[in-house]
Protein backbone atom coordinates (compact mmCIF):
# COMPACT_ATOMS: atom_id res chain seq x y z
CA UNK A 1 0.00 0.00 0.00
CA UNK A 2 1.58 3.03 -0.90
CA UNK A 3 0.09 5.61 1.62
CA UNK A 4 1.75 3.36 4.62
CA UNK A 5 5.40 3.30 3.08
CA UNK A 6 6.17 6.81 4.16
CA UNK A 7 5.18 5.60 8.15
CA UNK A 8 7.22 2.72 7.58
CA UNK A 9 10.35 4.80 5.74
CA UNK A 10 10.29 7.21 9.40
CA UNK A 11 10.15 4.07 11.44
CA UNK A 12 12.85 2.42 10.10
CA UNK A 13 15.24 4.52 8.07
CA UNK A 14 17.78 2.73 6.05
CA UNK A 15 20.98 3.03 8.05
CA UNK A 16 23.71 5.07 6.12
CA UNK A 17 27.25 4.09 4.54
CA UNK A 18 28.86 6.11 7.14
CA UNK A 19 27.09 4.53 9.74
CA UNK A 20 27.73 1.02 8.62
CA UNK A 21 31.25 2.22 8.16
CA UNK A 22 31.05 3.63 11.97
CA UNK A 23 29.62 0.34 13.23
CA UNK A 24 32.22 -1.50 11.66
CA UNK A 25 35.02 -0.01 13.10
CA UNK A 26 34.24 0.26 16.63
CA UNK A 27 35.74 -2.30 17.95
CA UNK A 28 39.36 -2.07 16.11
CA UNK A 29 38.91 1.85 17.23
CA UNK A 30 38.17 0.63 21.02
CA UNK A 31 41.47 -1.28 20.97
CA UNK A 32 43.13 1.35 19.08
CA UNK A 33 42.26 3.63 21.97
CA UNK A 34 42.73 1.26 24.55
CA UNK A 35 46.40 0.63 23.75
CA UNK A 36 46.70 4.91 22.80
CA UNK A 37 45.38 5.63 26.62
CA UNK A 38 48.07 2.75 28.34
CA UNK A 39 51.18 4.23 26.58
CA UNK A 40 50.17 7.39 27.78
CA UNK A 41 49.69 6.34 31.18
CA UNK A 42 52.90 4.75 31.56
CA UNK A 43 55.01 7.13 30.02
CA UNK A 44 53.46 10.03 32.12
CA UNK A 45 53.51 8.34 35.54
CA UNK A 46 56.64 7.30 34.72
CA UNK A 47 56.16 3.42 35.15
CA UNK A 48 59.41 0.99 35.48
CA UNK A 49 59.10 -1.50 32.90
CA UNK A 50 59.55 -4.29 35.19
CA UNK A 51 56.02 -3.75 36.55
CA UNK A 52 54.26 -2.47 33.12
CA UNK A 53 55.92 -1.84 29.80
CA UNK A 54 54.32 0.38 26.85
CA UNK A 55 52.68 -1.27 24.08
CA UNK A 56 55.54 0.23 22.00
CA UNK A 57 58.44 -1.67 24.09
CA UNK A 58 56.11 -5.23 24.02
CA UNK A 59 56.16 -4.60 20.18
CA UNK A 60 59.78 -3.92 19.75
CA UNK A 61 60.55 -7.18 22.02
CA UNK A 62 58.23 -8.55 19.80
CA UNK A 63 60.22 -7.80 16.30
CA UNK A 64 63.80 -8.40 18.32
CA UNK A 65 63.03 -12.12 19.04
CA UNK A 66 60.95 -12.60 16.16
CA UNK A 67 62.66 -15.81 15.47
CA UNK A 68 62.69 -17.45 18.86
CA UNK A 69 59.09 -16.38 19.39
CA UNK A 70 58.35 -18.10 16.17
CA UNK A 71 60.37 -21.49 17.04
CA UNK A 72 58.54 -21.44 20.23
CA UNK A 73 55.23 -21.09 19.02
CA UNK A 74 55.95 -23.72 17.07
CA UNK A 75 56.41 -25.63 20.10
CA UNK A 76 53.52 -24.59 22.17
CA UNK A 77 51.10 -24.73 18.60
CA UNK A 78 52.02 -28.81 17.71
CA UNK A 79 51.33 -28.59 21.67
CA UNK A 80 47.76 -27.42 21.50
CA UNK A 81 46.93 -28.59 17.70
CA UNK A 82 48.08 -32.28 18.87
CA UNK A 83 46.06 -32.18 22.61
CA UNK A 84 43.30 -31.02 21.00
CA UNK A 85 42.88 -32.95 18.24
CA UNK A 86 43.30 -35.66 20.11
CA UNK A 87 40.55 -34.94 22.77
CA UNK A 88 38.26 -34.12 19.84
CA UNK A 89 39.40 -37.53 18.02
CA UNK A 90 38.56 -39.53 21.15
CA UNK A 91 36.47 -37.35 22.70
CA UNK A 92 33.42 -37.44 20.27
CA UNK A 93 33.07 -41.04 19.86
CA UNK A 94 33.89 -41.72 23.39
CA UNK A 95 30.41 -39.63 24.13
CA UNK A 96 28.60 -41.21 21.78
CA UNK A 97 29.74 -44.56 23.59
CA UNK A 98 28.95 -43.57 26.62
CA UNK A 99 25.41 -41.57 25.64
CA UNK A 100 24.52 -46.01 24.36
CA UNK A 101 26.32 -47.77 26.75
CA UNK A 102 24.87 -48.35 29.91
CA UNK A 103 28.01 -50.10 31.31
CA UNK A 104 30.60 -47.50 30.27
CA UNK A 105 27.97 -44.91 32.30
CA UNK A 106 28.52 -46.44 35.40
CA UNK A 107 32.54 -47.26 34.73
CA UNK A 108 34.00 -44.54 32.77
CA UNK A 109 31.80 -41.59 33.03
CA UNK A 110 32.12 -41.62 36.96
CA UNK A 111 36.00 -41.84 36.63
CA UNK A 112 35.94 -39.71 33.78
CA UNK A 113 34.28 -36.80 36.32
CA UNK A 114 36.71 -38.13 39.04
CA UNK A 115 39.46 -37.08 36.97
CA UNK A 116 38.18 -34.01 35.98
CA UNK A 117 37.69 -33.04 39.78
CA UNK A 118 40.89 -33.00 40.40
CA UNK A 119 43.31 -29.81 38.84
CA UNK A 120 44.88 -31.50 35.59
CA UNK A 121 47.97 -29.70 36.39
CA UNK A 122 48.54 -31.73 39.86
CA UNK A 123 49.72 -34.63 37.39
CA UNK A 124 52.29 -32.20 35.44
CA UNK A 125 55.22 -33.53 37.40
CA UNK A 126 53.87 -36.84 37.69
CA UNK A 127 54.05 -36.70 33.61
CA UNK A 128 57.39 -35.30 33.74
CA UNK A 129 59.14 -38.40 35.77
CA UNK A 130 56.68 -40.41 33.14
CA UNK A 131 57.45 -39.12 30.02
CA UNK A 132 60.34 -36.49 30.50
CA UNK A 133 60.75 -33.02 29.09
CA UNK A 134 59.31 -33.55 25.78
CA UNK A 135 56.89 -33.30 23.88
CA UNK A 136 54.73 -36.50 25.13
CA UNK A 137 53.63 -34.94 28.28
CA UNK A 138 52.71 -31.52 27.19
CA UNK A 139 50.26 -33.13 24.76
CA UNK A 140 48.83 -35.57 27.45
CA UNK A 141 48.05 -32.79 29.54
CA UNK A 142 46.29 -30.34 27.28
CA UNK A 143 44.50 -33.40 25.77
CA UNK A 144 43.23 -33.56 29.28
CA UNK A 145 42.25 -30.37 30.00
CA UNK A 146 40.20 -30.79 26.69
CA UNK A 147 38.71 -33.82 26.87
CA UNK A 148 36.39 -33.28 29.20
CA UNK A 149 33.96 -30.77 27.91
CA UNK A 150 34.26 -32.24 24.60
CA UNK A 151 32.93 -36.04 26.37
CA UNK A 152 30.91 -34.00 28.98
CA UNK A 153 28.77 -31.96 26.12
CA UNK A 154 29.01 -35.15 23.56
CA UNK A 155 26.95 -37.20 25.91
CA UNK A 156 24.57 -34.60 26.43
CA UNK A 157 24.71 -33.68 22.34
CA UNK A 158 23.56 -37.42 21.75
CA UNK A 159 20.94 -38.07 24.44
CA UNK A 160 19.10 -35.02 23.53
CA UNK A 161 17.29 -36.62 20.59
CA UNK A 162 13.69 -34.66 21.37
CA UNK A 163 11.22 -37.95 21.26
CA UNK A 164 8.84 -37.56 18.82
CA UNK A 165 11.84 -37.04 16.02
CA UNK A 166 13.04 -40.62 17.22
CA UNK A 167 9.96 -41.92 17.25
CA UNK A 168 9.87 -40.72 13.31
CA UNK A 169 13.18 -42.67 12.82
CA UNK A 170 11.71 -45.40 14.22
CA UNK A 171 8.59 -45.42 12.57
CA UNK A 172 11.05 -45.64 9.24
CA UNK A 173 12.47 -48.93 9.98
CA UNK A 174 16.06 -47.00 9.59
CA UNK A 175 18.20 -49.16 11.97
CA UNK A 176 21.32 -47.56 13.89
CA UNK A 177 23.30 -46.29 11.31
CA UNK A 178 20.75 -44.78 9.17
CA UNK A 179 19.06 -42.75 11.85
CA UNK A 180 22.62 -41.60 13.46
CA UNK A 181 24.46 -40.45 9.94
CA UNK A 182 20.88 -38.82 8.67
CA UNK A 183 19.22 -37.42 11.94
CA UNK A 184 20.95 -38.18 15.44
CA UNK A 185 24.49 -36.49 14.15
CA UNK A 186 23.16 -33.37 12.38
CA UNK A 187 20.92 -33.36 15.54
CA UNK A 188 24.12 -33.31 18.29
CA UNK A 189 25.93 -31.39 15.94
CA UNK A 190 25.79 -27.60 17.95
CA UNK A 191 26.17 -28.87 21.29
CA UNK A 192 29.52 -30.94 20.09
CA UNK A 193 30.59 -27.65 19.00
CA UNK A 194 29.77 -26.33 22.34
CA UNK A 195 32.16 -28.66 23.67
CA UNK A 196 34.76 -28.35 21.41
CA UNK A 197 34.88 -24.26 21.84
CA UNK A 198 35.13 -25.07 25.56
CA UNK A 199 38.44 -27.52 24.92
CA UNK A 200 39.92 -25.01 22.33
CA UNK A 201 39.96 -22.17 25.12
CA UNK A 202 41.56 -24.43 27.34
CA UNK A 203 43.82 -26.01 25.03
CA UNK A 204 46.70 -23.18 25.03
CA UNK A 205 46.40 -22.73 28.64
CA UNK A 206 47.06 -26.57 29.12
CA UNK A 207 50.12 -25.86 27.01
CA UNK A 208 51.56 -22.84 28.55
CA UNK A 209 51.11 -24.28 32.37
CA UNK A 210 52.83 -28.02 31.24
CA UNK A 211 55.70 -25.77 29.55
CA UNK A 212 56.35 -24.23 32.78
CA UNK A 213 56.25 -26.73 35.32
CA UNK A 214 58.82 -28.94 33.07
CA UNK A 215 60.10 -27.64 29.98
CA UNK A 216 62.87 -26.71 27.59
CA UNK A 217 60.87 -25.18 24.90
CA UNK A 218 57.97 -23.13 24.38
CA UNK A 219 56.31 -20.27 24.87
CA UNK A 220 55.57 -21.16 28.66
CA UNK A 221 58.97 -21.87 29.08
CA UNK A 222 60.02 -18.72 27.23
CA UNK A 223 57.69 -16.59 29.51
CA UNK A 224 59.16 -17.98 32.52
CA UNK A 225 62.76 -17.06 31.61
CA UNK A 226 61.65 -13.67 30.69
CA UNK A 227 59.57 -12.80 33.72
CA UNK A 228 62.56 -14.58 35.55
CA UNK A 229 64.89 -11.52 33.93
CA UNK A 230 62.46 -9.12 35.26
CA UNK A 231 61.60 -8.73 30.99
CA UNK A 232 57.82 -7.67 31.58
CA UNK A 233 58.76 -6.33 27.64
CA UNK A 234 59.16 -9.56 26.32
CA UNK A 235 56.79 -11.35 29.03
CA UNK A 236 53.85 -8.75 27.16
CA UNK A 237 55.13 -10.05 23.98
CA UNK A 238 55.23 -13.72 24.36
CA UNK A 239 51.37 -13.43 25.90
CA UNK A 240 50.01 -11.43 22.51
CA UNK A 241 51.36 -14.38 20.78
CA UNK A 242 49.66 -16.97 22.79
CA UNK A 243 46.76 -14.67 23.14
CA UNK A 244 46.91 -14.89 19.12
CA UNK A 245 47.69 -18.58 19.28
CA UNK A 246 44.44 -18.73 21.15
CA UNK A 247 42.34 -16.78 18.80
CA UNK A 248 43.31 -18.70 15.60
CA UNK A 249 42.81 -22.35 17.57
CA UNK A 250 39.02 -20.84 18.52
CA UNK A 251 38.85 -18.99 14.89
CA UNK A 252 38.88 -22.18 13.01
CA UNK A 253 36.84 -23.94 15.21
CA UNK A 254 34.34 -21.20 15.05
CA UNK A 255 34.88 -21.92 11.00
CA UNK A 256 34.28 -25.40 11.35
CA UNK A 257 30.89 -24.55 12.41
CA UNK A 258 30.11 -21.78 10.34
CA UNK A 259 30.51 -24.60 7.09
CA UNK A 260 29.05 -27.56 9.31
CA UNK A 261 26.16 -25.97 11.17
CA UNK A 262 25.08 -22.89 9.39
CA UNK A 263 21.27 -24.31 10.00
CA UNK A 264 21.72 -23.90 13.67
CA UNK A 265 20.21 -20.81 15.53
CA UNK A 266 22.92 -19.29 16.88
CA UNK A 267 24.31 -19.35 13.46
CA UNK A 268 21.81 -17.35 11.83
CA UNK A 269 21.92 -13.93 10.63
CA UNK A 270 19.99 -11.48 12.69
CA UNK A 271 16.80 -9.64 11.66
CA UNK A 272 17.76 -6.39 10.10
CA UNK A 273 21.68 -7.20 9.60
CA UNK A 274 22.35 -8.25 5.89
CA UNK A 275 20.26 -8.30 2.94
CA UNK A 276 16.85 -8.34 5.18
CA UNK A 277 16.20 -12.28 4.15
CA UNK B 1 -15.55 -56.82 4.97
CA UNK B 2 -11.45 -56.10 5.18
CA UNK B 3 -10.12 -54.78 7.90
CA UNK B 4 -7.48 -52.63 8.04
CA UNK B 5 -6.79 -52.11 11.94
CA UNK B 6 -8.21 -54.26 14.19
CA UNK B 7 -8.15 -53.95 18.14
CA UNK B 8 -8.78 -56.65 20.26
CA UNK B 9 -9.33 -56.33 24.22
CA UNK B 10 -6.24 -53.78 24.07
CA UNK B 11 -5.26 -51.98 27.10
CA UNK B 12 -2.91 -49.96 28.93
CA UNK B 13 -1.97 -50.27 32.46
CA UNK B 14 1.81 -47.35 33.12
CA UNK B 15 3.49 -49.48 36.02
CA UNK B 16 4.51 -46.00 38.11
CA UNK B 17 5.40 -45.10 40.38
CA UNK B 18 3.70 -44.09 42.65
CA UNK B 19 0.85 -46.13 41.70
CA UNK B 20 0.13 -48.04 38.43
CA UNK B 21 -2.31 -45.98 36.09
CA UNK B 22 -5.11 -47.89 34.46
CA UNK B 23 -4.80 -45.09 31.33
CA UNK B 24 -6.74 -47.29 28.13
CA UNK B 25 -9.24 -50.21 27.65
CA UNK B 26 -9.70 -52.57 26.71
CA UNK B 27 -10.67 -51.05 23.62
CA UNK B 28 -12.37 -53.25 20.56
CA UNK B 29 -12.06 -51.82 17.12
CA UNK B 30 -11.97 -52.62 13.69
CA UNK B 31 -10.92 -49.77 11.25
CA UNK B 32 -11.46 -50.24 7.20
CA UNK B 33 -9.10 -49.88 4.88
CA UNK B 34 -9.72 -46.50 3.10
CA UNK B 35 -11.70 -44.92 5.98
CA UNK B 36 -10.89 -42.05 7.84
CA UNK B 37 -11.63 -42.36 11.49
CA UNK B 38 -10.96 -40.03 14.95
CA UNK B 39 -10.27 -40.73 17.94
CA UNK B 40 -12.02 -38.07 20.16
CA UNK B 41 -11.76 -37.74 23.86
CA UNK B 42 -10.72 -35.80 26.56
CA UNK B 43 -7.56 -34.70 27.35
CA UNK B 44 -5.29 -37.63 29.20
CA UNK B 45 -8.08 -40.24 27.98
CA UNK B 46 -5.01 -42.29 26.25
CA UNK B 47 -6.08 -41.87 22.49
CA UNK B 48 -2.66 -40.94 21.81
CA UNK B 49 -1.22 -44.17 24.06
CA UNK B 50 -3.89 -46.09 21.72
CA UNK B 51 -2.42 -44.68 18.40
CA UNK B 52 1.21 -44.82 19.71
CA UNK B 53 0.39 -48.61 20.36
CA UNK B 54 -1.01 -48.97 16.54
CA UNK B 55 2.15 -47.34 15.53
CA UNK B 56 3.90 -50.41 17.46
CA UNK B 57 5.53 -47.66 19.77
CA UNK B 58 4.08 -48.78 22.85
CA UNK B 59 3.17 -52.47 23.98
CA UNK B 60 -0.33 -53.08 24.94
CA UNK B 61 -0.18 -54.38 28.71
CA UNK B 62 -3.37 -56.57 27.31
CA UNK B 63 -4.67 -57.42 24.74
CA UNK B 64 -4.08 -57.63 20.54
CA UNK B 65 -3.59 -55.30 17.72
CA UNK B 66 -3.27 -56.11 14.00
CA UNK B 67 -2.51 -54.29 10.99
CA UNK B 68 -3.84 -55.99 7.91
CA UNK B 69 -3.45 -59.14 9.75
CA UNK B 70 -0.21 -59.08 10.91
CA UNK B 71 0.12 -58.80 14.66
CA UNK B 72 1.73 -55.65 15.66
CA UNK B 73 4.98 -56.38 17.48
CA UNK B 74 7.45 -53.03 17.62
CA UNK B 75 7.37 -50.30 15.64
CA UNK B 76 5.53 -50.46 12.18
CA UNK B 77 7.22 -49.43 9.36
CA UNK B 78 4.11 -49.60 6.62
CA UNK B 79 2.25 -46.26 7.77
CA UNK B 80 3.33 -42.13 7.84
CA UNK B 81 2.95 -40.42 11.21
CA UNK B 82 2.10 -37.10 12.08
CA UNK B 83 2.59 -35.49 15.39
CA UNK B 84 1.24 -32.18 17.33
CA UNK B 85 4.61 -30.05 16.60
CA UNK B 86 5.84 -30.39 12.62
CA UNK B 87 9.28 -32.44 13.69
CA UNK B 88 10.79 -30.74 10.81
CA UNK B 89 14.36 -30.69 10.74
CA UNK B 90 16.62 -27.25 10.80
CA UNK B 91 19.20 -28.64 9.04
CA UNK B 92 17.08 -29.20 5.53
CA UNK B 93 15.36 -27.66 3.47
CA UNK B 94 11.19 -28.16 3.34
CA UNK B 95 11.79 -30.33 0.22
CA UNK B 96 14.55 -32.46 2.15
CA UNK B 97 12.49 -32.67 5.17
CA UNK B 98 9.88 -34.80 3.04
CA UNK B 99 12.45 -36.83 1.44
CA UNK B 100 14.16 -37.67 4.72
CA UNK B 101 11.42 -40.09 4.82
CA UNK B 102 13.11 -41.83 2.09
CA UNK B 103 17.21 -41.16 3.28
CA UNK B 104 15.67 -43.21 6.59
CA UNK B 105 13.89 -45.73 4.90
CA UNK B 106 17.21 -46.51 2.49
CA UNK B 107 15.28 -45.79 -0.45
CA UNK B 108 16.08 -43.41 -3.84
CA UNK B 109 15.74 -40.12 -2.82
CA UNK B 110 15.66 -38.86 -6.38
CA UNK B 111 12.89 -41.70 -7.15
CA UNK B 112 10.56 -40.19 -4.52
CA UNK B 113 11.43 -36.57 -5.56
CA UNK B 114 8.70 -36.06 -8.04
CA UNK B 115 6.02 -37.28 -5.47
CA UNK B 116 7.78 -35.41 -2.90
CA UNK B 117 7.16 -31.93 -5.18
CA UNK B 118 3.86 -32.83 -5.88
CA UNK B 119 2.61 -33.39 -2.25
CA UNK B 120 4.12 -29.97 -1.81
CA UNK B 121 2.33 -28.35 -4.32
CA UNK B 122 -0.69 -29.67 -3.36
CA UNK B 123 -0.41 -28.06 -0.05
CA UNK B 124 0.81 -24.82 -1.90
CA UNK B 125 4.46 -24.79 -0.68
CA UNK B 126 5.71 -25.11 -4.00
CA UNK B 127 7.09 -21.80 -3.49
CA UNK B 128 8.87 -23.22 -0.80
CA UNK B 129 10.68 -26.37 -1.46
CA UNK B 130 14.20 -24.33 -0.37
CA UNK B 131 13.43 -22.47 2.46
CA UNK B 132 13.81 -23.91 5.92
CA UNK B 133 11.55 -24.70 8.84
CA UNK B 134 11.96 -21.53 10.51
CA UNK B 135 11.52 -18.93 7.64
CA UNK B 136 7.59 -20.67 7.47
CA UNK B 137 5.24 -20.09 9.92
CA UNK B 138 3.30 -22.69 12.38
CA UNK B 139 0.96 -23.84 9.07
CA UNK B 140 3.28 -24.36 6.77
CA UNK B 141 5.53 -26.40 8.58
CA UNK B 142 2.79 -29.27 9.66
CA UNK B 143 1.90 -28.75 5.66
CA UNK B 144 5.22 -30.27 4.63
CA UNK B 145 5.15 -32.58 8.16
CA UNK B 146 1.67 -34.44 6.15
CA UNK B 147 3.53 -34.45 3.06
CA UNK B 148 6.64 -36.38 4.72
CA UNK B 149 3.84 -39.02 6.28
CA UNK B 150 2.38 -39.29 2.68
CA UNK B 151 5.68 -39.12 0.21
CA UNK B 152 6.63 -43.13 0.73
CA UNK B 153 2.93 -43.75 0.26
CA UNK B 154 1.63 -45.91 3.38
CA UNK B 155 -1.72 -47.64 3.48
CA UNK B 156 -2.12 -46.18 7.12
CA UNK B 157 -1.61 -42.75 8.44
CA UNK B 158 -1.27 -42.08 11.71
CA UNK B 159 -1.95 -38.48 13.24
CA UNK B 160 -1.52 -37.21 16.45
CA UNK B 161 -3.92 -33.77 17.20
CA UNK B 162 -1.46 -32.68 14.48
CA UNK B 163 -3.83 -29.90 14.05
CA UNK B 164 -3.98 -29.16 17.91
CA UNK B 165 -0.82 -26.54 18.15
CA UNK B 166 -2.55 -24.24 15.64
CA UNK B 167 -4.10 -20.86 16.01
CA UNK B 168 -7.91 -21.20 15.15
CA UNK B 169 -7.77 -19.67 11.40
CA UNK B 170 -5.17 -21.68 10.29
CA UNK B 171 -6.46 -25.05 11.93
CA UNK B 172 -9.58 -24.13 9.23
CA UNK B 173 -7.03 -24.10 6.66
CA UNK B 174 -5.06 -26.97 7.40
CA UNK B 175 -8.63 -29.40 8.27
CA UNK B 176 -10.15 -28.21 4.60
CA UNK B 177 -5.86 -29.16 2.81
CA UNK B 178 -5.87 -32.38 4.82
CA UNK B 179 -9.71 -33.09 3.65
CA UNK B 180 -8.05 -32.49 -0.31
CA UNK B 181 -5.04 -34.61 1.09
CA UNK B 182 -7.48 -37.76 1.64
CA UNK B 183 -9.73 -37.20 -0.77
CA UNK B 184 -7.05 -37.54 -3.42
CA UNK B 185 -5.04 -40.32 -1.83
CA UNK B 186 -8.27 -42.41 0.56
CA UNK B 187 -5.29 -44.01 2.96
CA UNK B 188 -6.85 -45.38 5.80
CA UNK B 189 -6.33 -42.15 8.36
CA UNK B 190 -6.78 -42.47 11.94
CA UNK B 191 -6.58 -39.06 13.72
CA UNK B 192 -6.58 -38.58 17.64
CA UNK B 193 -8.20 -35.37 18.57
CA UNK B 194 -9.88 -33.39 20.90
CA UNK B 195 -11.59 -31.08 19.16
CA UNK B 196 -15.41 -32.50 18.49
CA UNK B 197 -16.07 -29.90 15.24
CA UNK B 198 -12.66 -31.45 14.00
CA UNK B 199 -13.79 -35.05 14.09
CA UNK B 200 -17.13 -34.14 12.53
CA UNK B 201 -15.56 -32.03 9.69
CA UNK B 202 -13.01 -34.26 9.02
CA UNK B 203 -14.00 -38.25 9.68
CA UNK B 204 -16.30 -41.01 8.16
CA UNK B 205 -16.00 -42.27 12.01
CA UNK B 206 -15.89 -40.66 15.69
CA UNK B 207 -14.78 -43.05 18.03
CA UNK B 208 -15.64 -41.03 21.38
CA UNK B 209 -13.20 -42.45 24.62
CA UNK B 210 -14.28 -41.99 27.69
CA UNK B 211 -12.18 -39.77 30.36
CA UNK B 212 -9.61 -42.27 31.65
CA UNK B 213 -9.33 -45.06 31.97
CA UNK B 214 -10.47 -44.61 27.91
CA UNK B 215 -13.19 -46.64 26.74
CA UNK B 216 -15.21 -46.34 23.20
CA UNK B 217 -18.50 -45.23 24.31
CA UNK B 218 -20.04 -44.44 20.88
CA UNK B 219 -19.30 -45.24 17.57
CA UNK B 220 -20.60 -42.05 15.16
CA UNK B 221 -20.78 -42.67 11.50
CA UNK B 222 -20.56 -39.09 9.66
CA UNK B 223 -22.01 -39.45 6.35
CA UNK B 224 -22.04 -35.84 5.35
CA UNK B 225 -21.24 -34.78 2.35
CA UNK B 226 -17.90 -34.63 1.08
CA UNK B 227 -15.74 -32.14 0.61
CA UNK B 228 -17.31 -30.59 3.89
CA UNK B 229 -16.96 -27.13 2.84
CA UNK B 230 -18.22 -24.10 5.03
CA UNK B 231 -21.79 -24.88 3.73
CA UNK B 232 -21.61 -28.78 4.94
CA UNK B 233 -20.12 -27.62 8.56
CA UNK B 234 -22.97 -24.72 8.59
CA UNK B 235 -25.81 -27.42 8.12
CA UNK B 236 -28.25 -28.74 10.98
CA UNK B 237 -27.20 -32.54 10.65
CA UNK B 238 -23.72 -31.20 11.14
CA UNK B 239 -24.56 -29.42 14.06
CA UNK B 240 -26.81 -32.40 15.46
CA UNK B 241 -23.66 -34.63 15.43
CA UNK B 242 -21.57 -31.80 17.51
CA UNK B 243 -24.26 -31.89 19.96
CA UNK B 244 -24.64 -35.21 20.60
CA UNK B 245 -20.59 -35.65 21.17
CA UNK B 246 -21.67 -32.74 23.22
CA UNK B 247 -23.97 -34.37 25.34
CA UNK B 248 -21.41 -37.26 25.76
CA UNK B 249 -18.94 -35.18 27.21
CA UNK B 250 -21.20 -33.64 29.54
CA UNK B 251 -22.21 -36.90 30.67
CA UNK B 252 -19.10 -37.70 32.12
CA UNK B 253 -18.85 -34.06 33.73
CA UNK B 254 -16.32 -32.83 31.28
CA UNK B 255 -18.23 -30.31 29.46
Amino acid sequence: MASSEPVLAAVSPAPSRLRLALDRATGPLFALGFFAAWEAAVRLLAVPLYIAPPPSAVLWQLWRNLPRIAEYTLVTGGETLGGFLLAVCLGVPLSLAVAFSPLLRRTFYPAAVTLEMVPKIAFAPLFVTWFGFGYLPKLVIVFLVCFFPILLNGILAFTSLPPELHRLCLSTGAGRWRTFRWVRLPAAAPQLFVGIKGAAVNATVGATIAEWIGGDAGLGYYIQIATGDLRMDLAFAIILVLAALGLGLFGLVVLAERLLVPWHVSQRIPPGAGSGG
Amino acid sequence: MSVAVAIEGAAKVFPGPPAPVHALGPIDLSIEPGSFVALLGPSGCGKSTLLAMIAGLEAPTAGRITIDGRAVRGPQTEIGIVFQSPVLVDWRDVLGNVLLQADLRGLDRRALEPHARELLRSVGLEAFLDRRPWELSGGMQQRAAFCRALVHDPPLVLMDEPLGALDAMTREQLRADLEALWLRTRKTVILVTHAIDEAVQLADRVIVVSPRPGRIVRDLAVDLPRPRDLEVCESPPFHARVAEIKRIFQGYGVL
